[in-house]
């Protein structure tokens, strides 16, 4: 089992973790230098306290990453407004929409411009997934939606077992890629329907390259969604 | 490999410190302790390598670098496995070193006292008699203050734990009393039946009396020699 932690959420409880850890494991160094009733009893009933705590907040993380990554669809329900994930955030699941809408955001220079809304049967936060990059827009409900989501493992089989799942997913990123960098719709179908890219190895989504061909890549990476 | 070429750093690290730790040849004496010789060592060794290898993974969480093949071994290790195998090791040591008088000393405020008459030559108390005569070789304090047995040493400990969290929050009463009168099995369990005891008729005599607590060792001993002549303002009395 390999947990990623990849989450804001996972950093946190790992910086937790590690701080109560350490605290525990200085009060053995003062125990073991130089012991006193004093650093005897921190050593003998806090310490273990914190090495438990510490324990149960790593187990609680991994536990929230591996179910993230291993999602089936879960279904999930926001506000209008409410951000599905930020900008920056490690990818661990990609989202359909069964209901409502979001706007895909891309924040560059502190400066906000909507590049997409995607609505019913529409999916988004595959690119991260494939990539195995930070989310590269932030995503927000402009009306109630209902998304249902796909761990990233799970997301990755898909792919593997169905080829048509993956030609379909590889020509929604050539067309937002071009869309980001300005080609218009007309000439991005066009392109589309002329270089398909290949798919990326069955399995291999870890470290394969999602979209090698596609253009602005290099630039700049394409907008979520 | 860069997250494989960042983790080298602290593994390189721990290995070096844990052979310096343990490729020391123990300085032998009569009085060599084994597990206070060797378990200090290793727990030491723990100690340190669980430290670097838990602050490599705060800033490297810090940094949100937490990527990379070998992050979730390293989380493994310093994290949870170090911190355990320290905290095994160190209970070792805890029981061990609890039993020193240097640690019963170190509550400073209501042992010193204590302590210093019983390493006062001159002194007339029961204990300091016992010490300067090295009736008891090490622990002097722990090896009169324990009953006999591994529930003896339990009650002893948890007692010791009770008494040092009294210290630190303040919550004591002087002068210090005991929580129970001094049994007799205590004192018996070195001397009952030892040719010195035997050769005083007054033993022999009250012999059942004494095994069953009818009659307390300090009844005699206590008013002569009081275990440990200390007045209530740590003074002489």
């Amino acid at each position: 089992m390999s947990v990623h932690f990849s989450s804001r959420a996972a950093r946190r409880g790992l910086i937790a973790s590690s701080s109560l850890t350490l605290a525990a494991l200085l009060m053995g160094l003062a125990f073991v230098v130089h012991t006193t009733g004093g650093t005897l009893f921190l050593f003998a009933t806090v310490a273990p306290v914190l090495v438990v705590a510490a324990i149960v907040i790593l187990a609680a993380v991994a536990l929230h990453e591996f179910r993230g990554q291993h999602k089936l669809f879960e279904i999930e329900y926001y506000d209008p407004g409410e951000a599905v994930f930020r900008q920056g955030d490690a990818g661990e699941c990609a989202y359909f929409v069964r209901d409502g809408e979001v706007e895909v955001v891309k924040v560059a220079e502190g400066k906000e411009t909507v590049v997409a809304k995607l609505g019913k049967g529409q999916y988004f936060g595959e690119m991260a997934l494939l990539s195995n990059e930070p989310r590269n827009a932030t995503v927000r409900t402009s009306a109630p939606t209902e998304l249902a989501t796909l761990g990233k493992t799970n997301f990755l089989a898909l792919l593997s077992v169905l080829p048509s799942t993956q030609e379909d997913i590889m020509k929604t990123i050539r067309t937002r890629a071009m869309r980001m960098a300005g080609v218009p719709e007309s000439e991005a179908r066009r392109s589309r329907m002329s270089r398909l890219p290949a798919p990326p190895p069955a399995g291999a989504g870890e470290s394969a390259p999602a979209t090698p061909d596609v253009p602005g890549r290099r630039d700049g990476p394409p907008p979520e969604g | 490999m860069d997250s494989g070429g960042r983790f080298r750093f602290p593994s390189v690290l721990a290995v070096a410190v844990a052979l310096a730790g343990c490729g020391a040849d123990p300085a032998r004496s009569f009085q060599y302790d084994p597990v206070e010789y060797h378990g200090a060592r290793y727990l030491a060794v723990a100690l340190v390598a669980g430290i670097v290898l838990a602050a490599w993974v705060l800033v490297r969480a810090l940094r949100r670098r937490v990527g990379g093949a070998h992050f979730g071994a390293l989380v493994v290790t310093s994290l949870v496995m170090l911190p355990l195998l320290s905290l095994a090791t160190g209970m070792l040591l805890v029981f061990q070193r609890a039993e020193r008088v240097e640690f019963c000393a170190s509550c400073h405020r209501t042992m010193s006292a204590y302590v210093d008459d019983m390493q006062d030559p001159g002194s007339r108390g029961l204990a300091a008699i016992h010490y300067r005569n090295r009736y008891i070789p090490h622990n002097q304090c722990y090896e009169c203050h324990t009953s006999a047995g591994m529930f003896g040493t339990i009650e002893a400990k948890l007692g010791g734990i009770v008494d040092v969290f009294k210290y630190y929050t303040g919550t004591y009463d002087v002068p210090l009393r005991m929580r129970s009168p001094y049994p007799n099995a205590d004192c018996l369990k070195c001397h009952a039946e030892s040719a010195l005891w035997l050769a005083r008729a007054e033993h022999v005599a009250a012999r059942e009396a004494l095994f069953t607590e009818r009659i307390k060792c300090m009844d005699c001993h206590g008013a002569a020699n009081p275990a440990h002549p200390v007045g209530p303002d740590g003074g002489k009395p």
